[in-house]
């Protein structure tokens, strides 16, 4: 639970920081034009922050799922048909 | 089917789809920004050709493979070709645009710091692309 609390408070800084910055954002002023460098790999580092993000859940929760229903698990129920031979 | 309640996969479809509506709307945002041209910007004409690069200021200065801009100001680039495809990069400022016969790409930038950086062509328009290189000079402004 707390990583879940973890991982959410990560996206919600990657969230609100940026939307703080272009609602007061120029960007067209002469010795104040952006930098579309910085902006750019900013965005780039962003979208790479959530793609392991959303990479880590997703190849956990299979594993996950792998681990604990394999035949081995001591939790593991036999399915209807290892049971009883019904499908 | 047994009545088993779904909440979880509603959550996790939920997630997903939050997910991906918010990585669309922060790269379109982002790239709105960027390509909002600042209404001071000099405008350049970039011709790119087998296989140099031009380049024309608004005052009618002409230059062949190199460029020299001023720090801290704004510039349009209006990308043109004179025959294949090409592509104009200036890789140290992230300017990246396809030069293509018949079309005029825009791009702007505003350099910030004097120094000498490379232009090269990212679009293989024939024998000599791989030399079809260009310096960009960015010069304190002058007095």
């Amino acid at each position: 639970m707390r990583s879940v609390i973890g991982l959410f408070l990560v996206l919600t800084v990657l969230i609100i920081v940026p939307a703080a910055g272009y609602v007061y954002a120029a960007g067209d002023e002469p010795g104040e034009y952006l930098d579309r460098r910085v902006e750019i790999w900013n965005l780039f580092f962003r979208m790479m922050t959530v793609a392991f993000a959303i990479g880590a859940v997703v190849s956990g929760t299979i594993v996950w799922q792998v681990w604990r229903f394999r035949e081995s698990n001591p939790n593991a129920k036999p399915t209807p048909y290892e049971e009883k031979g019904e499908w | 089917m047994g009545n088993h309640s779904n909440w979880p996969e509603w959550i996790y479809i939920g997630v997903v789809i939050a997910l991906l509506v918010w990585v669309g709307a922060e790269a379109w945002n982002v790239e709105r920004i960027v390509e909002h041209v600042p209404e001071d910007a000099e405008v350049i004409k970039v011709t790119g050709q087998q296989w140099f690069w031009t380049f024309e200021h608004e005052d009618g200065t002409k230059e062949i493979g190199e460029l020299h801009v001023e720090v801290g100001k704004a510039y349009k680039f209006e990308i043109h070709s004179k025959d294949v495809n090409h592509s104009f990069n200036i890789h140290d400022y992230v300017v990246l645009l396809d030069a293509v016969p018949g079309r005029v790409n825009t791009v702007w930038f505003a350099p910030m710091e004097a120094g000498v950086h490379d232009i090269q062509c990212r679009e293989y328009c024939g024998l000599l692309h791989y030399n079809m290189r260009g310096t960009l000079y960015v010069e304190d402004p002058k007095a």
